[in-house]
């Protein structure tokens, strides 16, 4: 098997156009990956300042009322990935800027995609781009006349002669072909990992990104060589495996994406709002109205106070108030937004079964996520951006209630000490080892494929193929 | 030894060979004649173990060439009509490959020997293959069959587009192989050549062997003769 691998490298390296192509991708692959690194250290530098500045609007706050100062705000950015470069999955569309404030859960906003000029909406150039497509289109033009040309020149039957079994044969040059990929892949991920800053857990991820790839490099390179062998000339196999490579990173991860939406559907954003704001205005079990809930409170203050009216408490109710309605605001947010989490979490699952016909659909999954970029990590955000909201805002009201003012005295002043003592949020993205989980699907799919396409060519490669 | 015993094989509704028996002893030369489509190749390629005969067996040094393909492939070396190499490499880097599959390592000096000797100058052995004539490209073919040390060898047309001086060293290399001991079987179209080379003759004929003869017994004019009134009707 190491002799027909050596001789196929020989081959490869004596050919001046695949030479050619060679230098042209690894060219391309150290600029974008450099040039990448380069726009993630400038989006991080650009959000490490608009955060430093956000912080010091905030501990520089004058004196004022802190449910004004809960109105007031402050924003929260996502941060980007070490591994944007690598993979932004859908970190371009989905925004990366939250404002916190009382009442209210806002929408991450301002998206790549959203400030993009019309031309780069399409998306930026990333190493993805090259790794999932051009690379495995690539290795199929490689592997596409391996065996077949072997065929039609009467070498086969020459090699075969040698004594070599036909699998050895075809499954060798699979896997010279693969080692292509590989070296590409190996370039690409060794960039990422000189030139930008990275940690423990980024090689991890960085380990398993290498993996993943690897596994699809070899179950395109096996599959195309399965039909460079098991058709009669070059043109049926390229066309067949073209047409699966097509199906494959077009039309089927479009049509499952769309079947799964309409399988488990999110309600739309008008939708979400207006019954957002229903339950809010009715209460949650859809008969308790606001007016009901805080006499109810109000009841409860001044039996647990032992007074008769609100002006006798020490304490400032109005602070109690604002913090009751937020939990009562909160529990409807966690209804409904767990309802779309748990919706979410259908739609990925579902999508994720798509690997079992699409190993490109797992490869992608496995990319985005190893590169922190898929739902699952924006969702993650999302959560403790929500966790911190609660946070400030409890902080903010009790302040109100419990700070030395009395019901009705909105003039009362917080000092800046005090907003100086509120934590500032800081997010750490989860480590790969608490989610790969997630991933469990989409890995044992692109396994099955490598099991599959290695069968594929140990059982049905028969001498046949010779004649 | 070859040994091919009522061998029957049909493609579809074409029977390509008929009860074909065909015996060729070891320092022997054996020398198929036969139009295109007479089953030389079908032959060939049964004793190659690429093709399964539906009736019969076929036989390397008393092992079955089709239950026992690995094992009878050991003992035999091909040369078809065409020997395609691979272009990019060299003379000596193709029998070096070659002979690594066949599980031979032979050192430098002993590849370009085999090659030597096959007829290839010295001057040709590290240049590109794809610079090589047919002729050249066959010689390095004849190496790798002799490479393999085998003790039968297969040839399908080998004499095919080879210029006169190539196709006379071809069958002094292949009678040298003979008189060492080697049993060859050789399908052709060239009267001329198989007369020349082979130590026995059969002319098939629409998957039959209709004759067989001795070289010694038969002039060049007379074998053209026989194969010419054998192939009228």
């Amino acid at each position: 098997m190491v002799n027909i691998i050596i001789n196929e490298w020989k081959i490869l390296l004596r050919n001046r156009a695949i030479m050619y192509i060679t230098t042209v991708f690894v060219l391309s692959l150290i600029a974008i990956v450099w040039i990448g690194i380069f726009q993630n250290n400038n989006q991080k530098d650009i959000q490490l300042s608009a955060q430093k500045h956000i912080r010091n609007q905030w501990d520089n706050l004058k004196p004022m009322n802190p449910h004004r100062a809960a109105h007031y705000g402050s924003y929260v950015f996502k941060p980007v990935s070490v591994l944007n470069s690598l993979d932004d999955g859908i970190s371009g569309i989905t925004g990366n800027v939250l404002k916190l404030e009382g009442h209210i859960q806002n929408e991450i906003v301002y998206s790549e995609a959203s400030q993009s000029i019309s031309i780069s909406k399409f998306g930026k150039l990333k190493s993805s781009l090259v790794l999932q497509y051009v690379i495995p289109l690539f290795l199929i033009f490689l592997a596409f006349s391996s065996i077949s040309s072997e065929k039609q020149t009467g070498r086969l039957k020459l090699l075969i002669f040698q004594g070599i079994s036909l699998f050895k044969l075809i499954f060798s040059k699979s896997i010279s072909i693969w080692l292509y990929g590989v070296f590409l892949l190996f370039i690409t991920i060794t960039i990422q990992a000189l030139f930008s800053t990275i940690d423990s857990e980024t090689i991890q991820r960085l380990i398993f990104i290498f993996i993943s790839y690897s596994c699809y490099y070899f179950i395109i390179s096996c599959l195309t060589t399965y039909f460079s062998s098991a058709f009669k000339n070059n043109t049926s196999a390229l066309s067949s495996i073209l047409a699966i490579w097509i199906l494959w990173t077009i039309f089927l991860p479009k049509i499952w994406g769309n079947a799964v939406e309409k399988i488990y559907p999110l309600p739309s954003r008008q939708n979400f709002k207006s019954i957002m704001k229903e339950d809010r205005a009715k209460g949650i079990d859809g008969h308790n109205p606001s007016d009901q809930r805080r006499e109810q409170l109000k009841n409860k203050y001044l039996v647990e106070y032992n007074v008769d009216s609100l002006k006798q408490l020490p304490i400032n109710f109005d602070g109690i108030v604002m913090q009751a309605d937020e939990e009562y605001g909160n529990l409807v947010w966690d209804k409904h937004f767990g309802n779309n989490y748990s919706i979410f979490q259908k739609q990925k699952r579902l999508y994720q079964i798509s690997g079992l016909l699409n190993p490109f659909s797992s490869l992608q999954n496995l990319s985005m996520g190893f590169c922190g970029n898929d739902m699952i990590h924006h969702l993650d955000f999302l959560k403790k951006a929500e966790e911190y909201r609660r946070y400030l805002v409890k902080s903010l009201n009790d302040k109100h209630a419990f700070g030395g003012s009395k019901t009705g005295n909105w003039k009362w002043s917080a000092d800046n000490t005090f907003f100086r003592s509120v934590e500032k949020f800081e997010y750490k993205t989860p480590t790969i080892g608490d989610q790969i989980g997630h991933y469990v699907i989409d890995i044992f799919f692109l396994l099955f494929w490598v099991m599959i396409t290695t069968l594929l060519i140990r059982l049905y490669i028969n001498k046949n193929i010779l004649l | 030894m070859i040994s091919v015993k009522n061998i029957t094989k049909t493609f579809k509704n074409f029977e390509a060979l008929k009860n074909l028996s065909i015996e060729v002893v070891e320092g022997e030369i054996y020398g198929l004649l036969g139009s295109n489509g007479a089953g030389k190749s079908t032959t060939i390629n049964i004793l190659l173990g690429f093709l399964d005969p539906d009736i019969g067996e076929a036989f390397i040094n008393g092992i079955n060439a089709n239950s026992e393909t690995h094992k009878a492939r050991k003992n035999i070396g091909y040369i078809p009509e065409n020997v395609n190499l691979y272009p990019y490499l060299t003379g000596i880097e193709n029998l070096d490959y070659f002979c690594k599959l066949a599980g031979k390592n032979y050192n430098l000096e002993k590849l370009k020997e085999i090659l030597i000797e096959c007829g290839l100058d010295l001057i040709d052995l590290d240049k590109k293959v794809n610079t090589y004539s047919k002729g050249m490209r066959q010689k390095v073919g004849i190496a790798i069959a002799l490479a393999k040390e085998a003790s039968v060898y297969l040839l399908d047309e080998p004499a095919s587009g080879l210029d006169p001086l190539a196709s006379t060293e071809l069958s002094s290399i292949l009678k040298k192989l003979s008189n060492g001991g080697a049993t060859i079987l050789m399908a052709s179209h060239d009267i001329f050549r198989v007369r020349e080379t082979c130590n026995r003759i059969g002319i098939l004929k629409n998957g039959v062997l209709v004759k067989e003869m001795d070289t010694a017994s038969v002039t060049t004019k007379e074998l053209e003769s026989i194969y010419i009134e054998y192939m009228k009707d």
